[in-house]
């Protein structure tokens, strides 16, 4: 023990000397829980550096798409209990959590739910292959791309004239449009990491169109990591989301150019902190930059990263997540609490300590 | 350490105290009684300036899942208006939404030392405990939210036990760490979900058949009966709704001597007059609220600007959706609980409604007679911006100003409107019962809101100033449990309050029954769904006060 603990302090005090020297440090991969965020939000900000996540590619489409137009989310739970119709667009969502189907048509009733539909999965741009028997399903899929789908769709389910010389295709969108306007609560399902902006809009458009008379929402996947976890405390802590730098006089978010890979590929981070500390997920470390890595799976460093070995959250220790079924922050107990490793945010914390004492002496 | 404020005017109205010259003791972060021979570590010469308690919002979205839904939608509103970082503070954003750690600088810089966010989900209540924990300097508590959650609402069609509501509604408190009960458009926000647009006081929901008249009886008297201080904080039905005034006044008087508080009554005092069929029902409302000493209530005074409305009401959140500004609403329907609503809006003194809802607002707090049962609230961020506490003070304190800010106005509004016949100059002892005492009491903090011995040392100085909105937008100094938090408005020193719960005695076996219930509709288990203290208490940060409740009535 005593060796590891001297070990570790060793790195701390290396880690400390390197940001306290970076110029432009990025915090990126922040696989970690809500404290781990928390902690990396103050050292960025004491730091003048950027705070990034993984899986910021889809989370920043999202949040751009909301910025310009609003929302109307539905939580999984409102959904599971009370959707008579479930669009799930295109093939990400499903290749995102396999059993997803299971979970938002599971075999026993839900709570009471608007009108007397049977309940009905609709595949937009994927196949039913995996579909459990008890779900009454239709894949609406051709060799019509994505955005194509979910135009025809939107403009069959207004009923707009268009012209589709595939009536096989055709038969199938009318049939789709004509349930979702029979349906009492629609939800679209759609990864934001899969489909484009306009995409996003166009099904946007389809639920403000069925809102004035019935019930729709959406439900846009989770980004993995605590991707959504990190983006929210972010957005408390500092009023911004990730991609946010803290190297002017005040915080400032533009998803280009705070993006951690653009970052170290244009050599304007000298600096990068990954963290990689999540059980059950894991991100392949950039390259490029002197890096400062967090991992709970130590395999992932190269070979001159400072590489200190911490905890894995939910499965070491207890950690709010973000979590997909609730659709919010919840506490993941953690199965076998290891004691040994520090956490993220203990050991960032101790950084942000040990730099506090360089810059006092 | 002992330290003395000598010299100043003191404003205590829960001890009757009026302006009279009194020296202040605090020691260990408590108020003493006068201690005439003491020799104080520091003293602080205030003479000639003005003394109250530190002050409480008991009505502020400051938390929660609707509030950073709220961060994300506006980066104008973000970008418009940044701070950075200093040696002593946090870095953030955000004029009508800002971040937490601003939110609470600025509380503390405006004086004010306690504020709760009157509505967490509890399915939420997670994340609202969290955002909470990262707002420094201010004492914090939240209301869980009920009544259209649909455990309550099978209670209530199924005719439940009595006390097996009053035990659900105890055991929801207490998961949630929550110090009140809030009901938003009682059954409409689960009505919303069934396709219903509109729910009034008698009518019943489309599944459940129950009405809001039921849903709000029982829940005040399960409050009541469970010892709550603070009765049952209702969000009315149609809120927004020209013509509300009169679901308003029915709901007043549904009451019945039970003790409720009335929120944001400003959005629910519409009449449909006049040629434009939208009019003040302040009068009416506030004649019959004089003559019902059960009831409370806070304004949710609108003032001109740009601000953003957020509310669990999905179905009137919705409604308004049309009117955003800018064009880009958000409605949310959340986990068998609830839902919300995040609106944008621009109130501006042009527009006829706008004018004549500020006007409304006014009239609400001139004609009302008992202070103790008023609350100065904007409704932050929905009527305004918390920051806006000053000017709307001035508004109340000075006559002549209020008639400048009212010739500013729409003239059709003007010219409808009483407010220049209402003479009424508010008085230091009613802002200060208005801010401080008021709210304490109805929310049972036994030890905020007044200077006698045994308070939290919990105190802010004015410089007395006839422009009274300079007065108290800058105090001169601000004590949070003794410690001097801030000095010319601006804070010196960053401290964590503390969380206030009410925990009311209830009956375990509910649990058997949530049990089931969570396993089959929920996503999270029971025992999961509870948020433990040392969630609230994580290392050095934050501390919780479970304020007392009364013996249990059967
Ligand atoms: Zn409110």
């Amino acid at each position: 023990m005593r060796g590891e603990e001297a070990e570790l302090d060793s790195a701390l005090e290396r880690a400390a000397d390197l940001l306290d020297r970076a110029r432009f440090p990025v915090f990126g991969g922040l696989l970690t829980d809500i404290g781990g965020a928390a902690a990396a939000l103050s050292l960025a900000e004491k730091l003048g550096g950027v705070i990034d996540h993984a899986a910021s590619a889809g989370l920043m489409r999202a949040s751009k798409v909301m910025r310009e137009t609003g929302g109307t989310p539905a939580s999984f739970g409102e959904i599971r209990n009370r959707a008579d119709t479930v669009v799930v667009i295109g093939k990400a969502p499903l290749a995102r959590d396999p059993d997803l189907v299971e979970k938002l048509f599971p075999a026993k009733p839900g709570l009471p739910r608007p009108g007397d539909n049977k309940r009905e999965l609709i595949l937009l741009g994927a196949d039913k292959a995996k579909t459990p028997k008890h779900v009454s399903a239709t894949a609406v899929d051709s060799r019509a791309s994505l955005p194509e789908l979910v135009a025809l769709l939107a403009a069959s389910l207004r009923e707009g004239r268009f012209d589709l010389r595939d009536t096989a295709l055709r038969a199938k969108i009318d049939a789709a449009a004509a349930r979702l306007r029979k349906s009492a609560f629609a939800v679209f399902v759609y990864d934001p990491a899969e489909i484009e902006e306009p995409v996003m809009h166009t099904v946007l458009e389809m639920v403000r169109h069925l809102v004035l008379t019935t019930r729709a929402a959406i439900l846009s996947m989770a980004a993995p990591g605590n991707g959504d976890g990190v983006n929210l405390c972010s957005t408390w802590t500092c009023g911004l989301p990730i991609r946010t730098s803290f190297a002017g006089d005040v915080p400032q978010h533009d998803a280009w150019a705070y993006d951690t890979d653009r970052l170290l590929k244009s050599a304007e981070a000298d600096a990068l902190v990954w963290i990689d500390a999540l059980a059950g997920d894991t991100a392949a470390r950039p390259k490029g930059a002197a890096a400062i890595v967090l991992s709970a799976n130590p395999t992932r460093a190269a070979k001159d990263d400072i590489v200190i070995e911490v905890a894995s959250a939910a499965a070491d220790h207890d950690a709010a997540l973000f979590l997909p079924p609730l659709s919010g922050i919840g506490m993941v107990k953690a199965g076998k609490a290891d004691k040994g490793k520090p956490t993220v945010a203990a050991v960032l914390t101790r950084i942000a300590e040990l730099i506090d004492e360089r810059r006092a002496a | 350490m002992l330290i003395k404020l000598t010299g100043g005017k003191v404003y205590d109205p829960a001890n009757k105290v009026s302006g009279e010259l009194r020296d202040i003791y605090v020691e260990d972060g408590k108020i003493l009684a006068g201690v005439p021979d003491a020799r104080p570590d520091q003293t602080y010469d205030i003479r000639g300036k003005v003394v109250m308690a530190g002050a409480i919002d008991p009505h502020t979205h400051i938390g929660g899942g609707k509030m950073t839904i709220a961060r994300m939608l506006l980066p104008e509103d973000h970008q418009g208006d940044p701070v950075a970082r200093t040696e002593l503070t946090r870095a953030g954003c955000g004029h009508a939404v800002p971040s937490t750690h601003l939110t609470g600088y600025r509380y503390a810089e405006m004086g004010y030392t306690a504020c709760f966010e009157p509505a967490m989900l509890p399915a939420n209540a997670r994340q609202a405990h969290m955002e909470m924990g990262d707002t420094p300097m201010v004492d914090k508590g939240a209301f869980a939210m009920l009544g259209s959650d649909d455990f309550f609402l099978r209670q209530l069609s199924e005719k439940k036990d009595f006390e097996a509501i009053k035990d659900y509604v105890a055991w929801t408190m207490h998961a949630a760490q929550a110090i009140a009960v809030k009901v938003v458009n009682p059954g409409g926000i689960s009505a919303f979900k069934f396709n219903q647009r509109k729910l009034d006081l008698d009518e019943e929901h489309a599944y459940y058949g129950v009405t809001p008249r039921q849903i709000i009886l029982n829940l005040a008297r399960a409050l009541k009966e469970l010892g709550v201080t603070h009765p049952l904080h209702i969000h009315g039905c149609n809120l927004g709704v020209p013509g509300n005034m009169e679901t308003t006044l029915d709901t007043i008087r549904a009451a019945d001597g039970l003790p409720i508080h009335l929120t944001h009554i400003q959005f629910h005092s519409y009449g449909t007059e006049g040629d434009r069929k939208f009019s003040s029902g302040a009068p009416q409302i506030v004649e019959l609220l004089n003559k019902t000493p059960n009831i409370s209530i806070d304004v949710g005074q609108v003032l001109f600007g740009q601000t953003c409305t957020a509310s669990g009401d999905s179905m009137r959140q919705y409604a308004i959706g049309k009117s955003a500004h800018p064009k880009k609403p958000v409605t949310m329907d959340i986990e068998c609980d609830a839902g919300c609503g995040v609106v944008p809006m621009r109130y501006r003194d042009k527009s006829f409604v706008n004018a004549l809802q500020w006007t409304i607002g006014l009239e609400t707090f001139l004609l009302f007679e008992d202070p103790w049962r008023l609350f100065l609230t904007t409704d932050h961020p929905n009527g305004a911006p918390f920051y806006t506490y000053p000017h709307l003070i001035r508004l109340l304190m000075d006559k002549s100003f209020r008639d400048e800010m009212f010739q500013k106005l729409n003239a059709d509004a003007q010219s409808q409107s009483i407010l220049p016949s209402l003479k009424r100059e508010y008085t230091l002892d009613e802002i200060a019962i208005l801010t401080r005492a008021g709210p304490a009491r109805s929310l049972g903090l036994k030890d905020r809101g007044h200077l006698g011995a045994g308070a939290a040392g919990d105190i802010t100085v004015y410089k007395d100033n006839k422009d009274r909105e300079a007065m108290f937008a800058t105090p001169e100094l601000v004590f949070k449990n003794g410690e001097l938090i801030v000095k010319n408005g601006k804070v010196v020193k960053v401290v964590q309050g503390a969380t206030h719960v009410a925990r009311p005695d209830y009956d375990r076996s509910i649990e058997r029954p949530l049990k089931d219930y969570f396993e089959r509709f929920h996503t999270v288990s029971l025992e999961n769904f509870k948020l433990a203290d040392d969630e609230i208490v994580t290392g050095d940060k934050g501390s919780i006060v479970v304020q007392p409740t009364a013996a249990r009535m059967a």
